[in-house]
């Protein structure tokens, strides 16, 4: 009988373009200037960050954007132990989806400046922007989340 | 609001390494060595083998070598693109392997012409001259003689 094969290479690509569309566009451009456009339902109150154009629920054109200061709270977190290709981040490191206040919605990002073992759901965190020459209509404009300090000025 | 929509080109990309098991680990050995292998159940040999029949979920037997020629039983023309295994159109099919059951998913060539091809026609196996332990140890089929 032959020798048995036990592993077989499986590589997974793809290439994509990926189009923003009008909503996004202008959160993209806002993240490009340090600052975060949300937009909301008329018929359902949903306020989305970022904000596509329409309402995923009624379906109605979003309201006019207005900015929000992308200080929040974590809803959930995970910390990334496991090293695989392409990490940009020594692990460990916390992923967490964070409900900006005024926001319906939890975009998700990194939680940096605490140890992984002090995150906690409902910790308050704020955006850490980069520097000004580094600023792309990309979430890459924001470096991480922190912990925001207790009492902050809006809070 | 600012007209123009922003875009981006993207690529991604995992470079998975799966573990095959006992049965198709055996399988793709043999076509390393350029042996076609069928595996043993209680309606017959199965090509490609599995560690299970599909039907009833029981375990199969020993792998048997089996021949490298079989039938079309379905089939569809495709365009050539960067990457498949055929330099020009040709059919991606199910092939049943002569005196197993089952149906081995491959590419059929038929040197770009779709009228030569047919649900019946009788193929055969192109193995390549350097083989890895992979599927694509087999080129694809042919028109059998």
């Amino acid at each position: 009988m032959t020798e048995p094969v036990t592993t077989m290479p499986s590589p997974f690509r793809m290439d994509y373009t990926y189009v923003a569309g009008t909503g996004r566009t202008a959160f993209l451009r806002g993240l490009s200037e340090r600052r975060l456009i949300a937009r909301r339902c008329a018929d359902c109150g949903q306020v989305y960050l970022p904000p596509p154009e329409f309402c995923s629920r009624c379906l109605t054109e979003l309201e006019a954007p207005f900015e929000l200061d992308g200080r929040g709270v974590i809803s959930t977190f995970c910390v990334v132990n496991f090293p695989f290709p392409g990490q940009r981040i020594d692990p460990p490191y916390v992923v967490a989806h964070i409900q900006p206040h005024g926001a319906g919605t939890r975009p998700m990002h990194l939680v940096r400046e605490v140890k992984p073992g002090q995150v906690h759901i409902g910790m308050e965190v704020e955006p850490v922007w980069v520097a000004d020459d580094d600023l792309d209509t990309s979430l890459l404009s924001i470096r991480h989340f922190r912990p925001a300090p207790e009492g902050g000025a809006d809070a | 609001m600012t007209a123009e929509s922003l875009s981006a080109s993207y690529t991604v990309e995992f470079p998975f390494e799966r573990t095959v098991g006992p049965t198709i680990g055996a399988f793709l050995g043999g076509l390393r060595d350029g042996q076609l292998y069928g595996v043993r159940t209680e309606r017959g040999a199965l090509c490609p083998p599995l560690e299970f029949e599909p039907g009833t979920g029981a375990e199969t037997g020993e792998l048997v070598p089996v021949a490298d020629t079989g039938t079309v039983t379905s089939w569809t023309w495709v365009r050539a693109r960067l990457g498949d295994p055929v330099p020009h159109d040709f059919a991606w099919a199910l092939i049943a392997i002569d005196g197993t059951i089952g149906a081995l998913f491959h590419a059929v060539d038929v040197g770009g012409d779709s009228g030569r091809m047919a649900t019946g026609m009788r193929v055969r196996a192109r193995w390549r001259a350097e083989r890895v332990g992979q599927l694509s140890d087999i080129e694809c089929f042919e028109v059998a003689p």
